[in-house]
């Protein structure tokens, strides 16, 4: 036999690090005509779809709803106010003698707040005819007092920053309520009588959607023994009406017919949410791409090519992970921007304040959609490389991810609820911008549900992938 | 690294079917190794096991002393055709070996270096969808020549090659012995080794049967074997076997003698008066030989009818 030198490659400075692997599967990626087309697919009905749910939904709000001028539609802020101003501190003190037991949120009882405006902070003190004596401050805080209706007596007393509500059966023994702190108070509040009552809200589930129909109901209350008490002395500025009702200027008594809530609204429209809905639609196409980037390989025999060029094949699979989650993440910005920025104009239809990207909650959900995109496609990849085949891998994700959402609405409430936050659909709640009835787990946790499926599906992925022979 | 290619006592069943039985065989550089065996044989599998993608249940498949998954930027050490057809349909030629050699961090031009090499330069950026069972063979050769490797395997190269490509391989693998490498190519037909391999690996039913190189082979199965043409067939049978020659009629004009050189069959046949047009020591071609081999063998008595038995 010959003897010979052995042979050594010319090919120099030869490297297999992640860099390279990621460069590799980009490469990939990006050199399948037909899979370029799919993401753009993904971003194309992504946006289409949002803006025909945007304009149907802008067209149904033009028409005039229960929002609130200029405020959050997750807050109601309406009902009849008499209030005259109070300087430094002071305590506000009434008996509501009749309430009319219309709902059992209508509400009648005292109020301080920053400004008569719609939206200002607020303290109230109020009976309702359902839940009791109750202190609420703006919007969102809700402390029980005890269970007493009308005849009832209140006051509220501010000290600085903070305000205390106390409640009586005979106006000299007082029981606390409560404390709640307003931001932004000056040295002058406005204090007063208020009545308000929540719409008679009609609410129809039927598969494919819901219906919320509202009709006005009016509360009724009345007051006596109605006082406010400086700390400082001061003339007090005549009693003013939020609406157009004439008020004696020195009354002590007060009759009050009051429309519309002030509190938290949860059956608001989240307008954001409802812009980014195509993302179902385009987030499919993702699907089909993350299975197809695997499988495919599998039909052609070509992970075998893979596997022999990079015999680390975890690695491959967390490279190939990346480079699909960051192409999707772009492509999902890219739609969930441009319908944003078309489909905002058309929602905003309303009185309430429009959806806008100036809003931390709108941005998350605009951004986080394109993260969902990424951790679904990422999914998608994860799940085929467990089941190997395209159709099996497909109808596994669109069923986990899909199913919740367009079931929800046949479902009794609480099993759609509980759906929608323990499968992977939980991720769609990134999206949400508005607390509502049929909320299912926060924006942050419910992207994390999703985060989590697709953590352990991929590491599942991993181990089969070294395992796997011919 | 040391360019071979080191087979020791591998083995591996598949469910209740062994493979590869105790297989153990080296591949040295600077020759081209013809592996051999029906389909089924276990050639593919020992491939499988080479390249790290199946695992052996006993035993070692080496390349330069590693096993193929503890190879760094293995695509320089070892160049594997495995399956023509394994590419994805709509990616073009050249994007095929670029994601290949993007992993393992060679660069760019020498992809454009094979392509111009096995002669796909001129379609580099049609989809490989579209190319012929000899283009994706041609494809696949320049995969494995990528990364300039030492070590290079082959498995059933020629398969859908036209004339043209298979004495185009022939020539790529000698040259590719001659410069120093390991080269292991397997086939089912030995037909397409000839002039190519000078060293043969032959197994059947995942044992080895032969280890020997084809100078060797050759040597051997010649036997001294005269083929004499005459048109006076039954006379020169009768002459030769008088003289104590084994003759078999092999065609109407035809007699293959076994026992005499040619140097005392011309004299006998002249003496005794019988013409004939031609007389040769017979050069039994690489099949031939292979057949001699292998007769008898029970590994191959039991190949299922109709595929490898069927195709010598």
């Amino acid at each position: 036999m010959v003897t010979m030198t052995p042979y050594r490659s010319t090919v120099e400075s030869s490297r297999d690090g992640f860099p390279q692997l990621l460069l590799s599967e980009w490469t990939k990626l990006r050199s399948v005509p037909r899979w370029g087309l799919t993401m753009l697919a993904a971003a194309a009905a992504t946006i289409l779809v949002g803006m025909l749910l945007a304009a149907g939904a802008g067209a149904q709000s033009a028409g005039g709803d229960g929002s609130t001028a200029g405020i959050s539609p997750q807050f109601r802020d309406a009902g009849s106010y008499v209030h005259r101003p109070l300087t430094g501190d002071g305590s506000l003190v009434a008996r509501v003698a009749t309430q009319e037991r219309n709902d059992p949120w209508a509400k009648a009882g005292l109020m301080m707040r920053v400004s008569a405006q719609p939206g200002s902070p607020y303290a109230a003190l109020m009976i309702t005819p359902g839940h009791g004596v109750r202190l609420q401050s703006n919007f969102v805080t809700d402390l029980p007092g005890s269970d007493s209706g009308a005849p009832r007596w209140l006051k509220l007393t501010r000290t600085g920053d903070s305000v205390t509500g106390y409640e009586s059966a005979d106006g000299s023994n007082w029981s606390k309520v409560g404390t709640v702190q307003l931001e932004g108070m000056g040295p002058t509040v406005e204090t007063g009588v208020f009545v308000a009552s929540p719409d008679a809200l009609k609410l129809l589930r039927q598969f494919g959607g819901e219906d919320i129909s509202e009709t006005t109901n009016l509360g009724k209350a009345s007051f006596d023994n109605v006082k406010v008490e400086p700390a400082r002395p001061q003339q007090l500025a005549p009693w003013k009406s939020n609406g157009n009702t004439q008020v004696d200027p020195n009354a002590t008594t007060f009759s009050l017919v009051g429309a519309g809530d002030i509190g938290f609204y949860q059956f608001a429209t989240d307008k954001t949410k409802t812009i980014l809905s195509g993302a179902m639609i385009g987030i499919m196409a993702l699907v089909a791409l993350g299975v197809l980037f695997i499988t495919t390989e599998y039909q052609q025999g070509l992970i075998w090519t893979t596997f022999t060029a990079s015999p680390r094949r975890g690695r491959v699979l967390a490279a190939r992970a990346i480079v699909l989650g960051g192409a999707a993440f772009v492509v999902g910005l890219v739609a969930s921007f441009a319908v944003f920025l078309i489909a905002a104009p058309m929602i905003n239809q309303g009185k309430a304040a429009p959806a806008s990207l100036s809003d931390p909650q709108v941005l998350r959900g605009v951004v986080g959609t394109a993260a969902l995109m990424a951790v679904v496609a990422v999914f998608s990849l994860a799940v085929a490389a467990i089941v190997r085949r395209s159709t099996a891998a497909i109808t596994t994700v669109l069923l986990l991810l899909l199913v919740p959402l367009v079931a929800s609405t046949a479902l009794p409430l609480t099993v759609a609820k509980w759906l929608e936050a323990v499968t992977p659909a939980a991720g769609f709640a990134i999206q949400q911008t508005i607390m509502r009835y049929d909320t299912a787990i926060g924006p942050w946790s419910g992207f994390a549900v999703l985060c989590a499926y697709t953590a352990v599906a991929l590491g599942v992925a991993i181990w089969r992938v070294q395992r796997q022979e011919a | 690294m040391e360019a071979t290619i080191e087979i020791n006592g591998l083995r591996k069943r598949y469910g209740g079917t062994v493979a590869v039985d105790g297989l153990s065989f080296t591949v040295r550089p600077g020759q081209v190794t013809g592996f051999v065996g029906p389909n089924g044989a276990g050639k593919s599998t020992t491939i499988r096991l080479l390249l790290g993608l199946d695992r052996p249940d006993e035993g070692t498949a080496l390349v330069g002393g590693k096993r193929y998954q503890d190879l760094r930027t293995p695509l320089c050490q070892v160049g594997a055709l495995l399956d023509a057809s394994a590419l994805h349909p709509g990616r073009s030629a050249r994007d095929h070996l670029l994601w290949q050699a993007h992993s393992n961090g060679i660069p760019g031009r020498r992809v454009d270096e094979v392509l111009e090499l096995v002669g796909l330069a001129a379609v580099a950026k049609r989809a490989a969808g579209g190319f012929s069972l000899g283009m994706r063979q041609r494809l696949g050769i320049a995969g494995a020549l990528l990364g300039d490797p030492p070590v290079l395997i082959f498995d059933e190269p020629v398969n859908g090659l036209d004339p043209e490509g298979v004495i185009w391989i022939r020539n790529l693998l000698r040259r590719l012995g001659e410069q120093g490498r390991a080269v292991l190519v397997s086939s089912h037909l030995m037909g397409e080794l000839e002039g190519s391999a000078d060293h043969l690996v032959v197994i059947g039913r995942g044992r080895l049967i032969a280890d020997t190189s084809v100078r060797e082979l050759l040597a051997k199965a010649s036997d001294g074997r005269v083929t004499l043409r005459t048109g006076q067939v039954r006379e020169a049978i009768t002459v030769l076997n008088q003289a104590g020659a084994t003759v078999a009629a092999t065609d109407h004009d035809e007699v293959t003698v076994t026992g005499l050189p040619v140097a005392k069959i011309v004299p006998l046949l002249t003496d005794a008066g019988v013409s004939f047009s031609g007389v040769a020591e017979r050069r039994p071609t690489l099949e031939e030989a292979y057949l001699e081999l292998t007769h008898g063998s029970v590994e191959f008595q039991a190949t299922p009818a109709g595929q490898g038995a069927a195709s010598w």
